[in-house]
């Protein structure tokens, strides 16, 4: 919705307070009057109201005809990209190279996504006011500096995707393990968001194997989805999951991308980070449980990614998959040498404890466990690590 | 949508000293797409000359307002739709002049 109005509007801000003030006014109505038959609908015309309302207030000296045309003209027709979508051009608004690439992502969670700016600001582990001041700020430029609210072209497209596929794959990220007290700990609206806008990038360029790969390692994170959180709201690790609640057919179509990729790389076309990640999924996927899962082609593919992507959150995962393949005292060497770099990571806390425990450490286990719930912000995670703790002899 | 383009040099690290016919015939295509509004190149900031009338009487001082290793070396005015084709132009103009380019919208 706030996708449709900043298309007629041409303006974040009033779009954005229109669809809010819709929603207000639908709360304050709907259980007095009763639901209307087009629930929709009446919000769309309601925003669109109020957005009109909102410029008239705003803009009684300038431009009357300008009002009047976004009275009477419905939908002006106007040339667009391969695809028709308001969300996919208010993405690569949002995802604008004008804009610093931290700012891209919170502006797009925050207009696309529609988290709120708290959800933001501990997903990027800033204070409220400084990511409130960056939207704001990334708001006005887009503004100011006419920044355009179209898909671009087909020349400019290759170079504009790597940004978009970053952002959605922070945002499903955010779907999967969403941060906050308040809310669900896995969010499907935010996970389910993030597999159309990449079919749709996907639709846009058909060829690209980075493209393909994140929608393949999103399918495949999304098909374990349900057997993820138990009844009770606790984290299910990958080893205690009852893998045949995995979807199968989104496995099924993972799969068929990776071996696509595959194909390409035997090609001579190397891999980007997307397509390394989905294949250490689809080796997941393929196996009937941890124990008999190829840890040694997991261990592999990571040494592959850490070549591509040095990042210690990288090496924290490959040294997860060293204590699989060689032992935890092993893994718990190398995830010890990413102390300096992850201090204030829950993940890393997390994963020692679990080593520290495998290995008969209770004491130091209990203490990074400690650790690990003040710093983990997802609720199903916390219920997990905190369980895990008070199982500790 | 008007936007200030500015052509930025670096005292330590200038560029190069002979594009003025590159720079002519990409001002003729800024012409003919109906982009160009105004363009001009600037003398040394050393010319400059700040005056400043808020208080009692007005105070003159020699050299520009911001000492500076980058400075304003020239300025287009461009006409264009958005931000995309004003980038995209800017980029152009950055390798036709061989230097930095800032892209400014006017309010």
């Amino acid at each position: 919705m706030v996708a449709a109005l900043t298309r007629r509007f041409g303006d974040l801000d009033i779009a954005e307070e229109a669809a809010a003030e819709a929603f207000a006014t639908a709360v304050r109505r709907w259980p007095a009057d009763g639901v209307p038959p087009n629930p929709g609908g009446w919000l769309t015309t309601t925003a669109v109201r109020k957005a009109i309302d909102r410029i008239r207030r705003e803009s009684k000296r300038d431009d009357k005809h300008k009002e009047a045309q976004l009275v009477y003209d419905d939908d002006p027709p106007e040339p667009v990209g391969a695809i028709d979508d308001d969300r996919l051009r208010l993405i690569f608004t949002c995802c604008h190279p004008a804009l610093a690439m931290q700012t891209r992502v919170a502006l797009t969670l925050r207009m696309v996504g529609g988290l709120t700016v708290p959800e933001i600001a501990r997903a990027y582990l800033v204070a409220d006011t400084a990511m409130e001041r960056r939207i704001t700020r990334a708001k006005a430029k887009i503004k100011a500096a006419r920044i355009p609210y179209r898909v671009p072209s087909a020349e400019d497209l290759p170079t504009r995707v790597s940004g978009v596929l970053a952002v959605l794959f922070l945002m499903f990220n955010e779907g999967y393990m969403a941060t906050g007290p308040d809310t669900d700990p896995v969010r499907h609206d935010l996970t389910a968001e993030a597999i159309r806008l990449t079919r749709l990038i996907r639709a846009l360029l058909p060829d690209d194997g980075e493209v393909a790969g994140l929608l393949a390692l999103m399918l495949l994170t999304e098909a374990r989805r349900t057997a993820r959180v138990s009844a009770g709201g606790e984290l299910v690790s990958l080893d205690e999951q009852d893998r045949g609640e995995w979807d199968a057919a989104l496995i099924a179509e993972g799969h068929r991308l990776v071996r696509e990729r595959l194909a390409a790389a035997a090609g001579g076309v190397a891999p980007g980070r997307y397509q390394i990640l989905a294949a250490i999924n689809a080796v997941h996927t393929s196996a009937p449980n941890t124990r008999d899962t190829e840890w040694s082609q997991v261990v592999a593919l990571y040494d592959q990614l850490v070549r591509l992507d040095p990042s210690p959150v990288v090496a924290l995962n490959q040294a997860i998959a060293v204590a699989e393949l060689h032992g935890p005292e092993e893994g718990l060497a190398a995830v010890d040498r990413l102390e300096d770099q992850l201090a204030g990571y829950h993940a890393y806390y997390a994963a020692r404890a679990d080593l520290l425990r495998r290995l008969g450490r209770g004491q130091q286990s209990r203490a990074a466990y400690d650790k690990a719930i003040e710093l983990a912000g997802n609720t199903a995670e916390t219920a997990y690590l905190t369980r895990r703790r008070d199982q500790l002899r | 949508m008007r936007y200030l383009v500015s052509v930025i040099d670096d005292k330590t690290d200038p560029g190069s000293t002979d594009r003025q016919p590159a720079i002519s015939a990409f001002n003729e295509r800024l012409i003919a797409g109906g982009y160009w509004v105004f363009a001009g190149g600037l003398a040394d900031t050393d010319a400059a000359t700040v005056v400043d009338n808020r208080g009692e009487q007005a105070m003159f001082s020699d050299g520009p307002f911001l000492e500076s290793k980058e400075y304003l070396a020239g300025v287009w005015v461009w006409e264009v739709p958005d931000l995309d084709v004003a980038l995209e132009l800017a980029a152009e103009a950055s390798k036709v002049c061989d230097r930095k380019i800032e892209v400014r919208p006017f309010q």
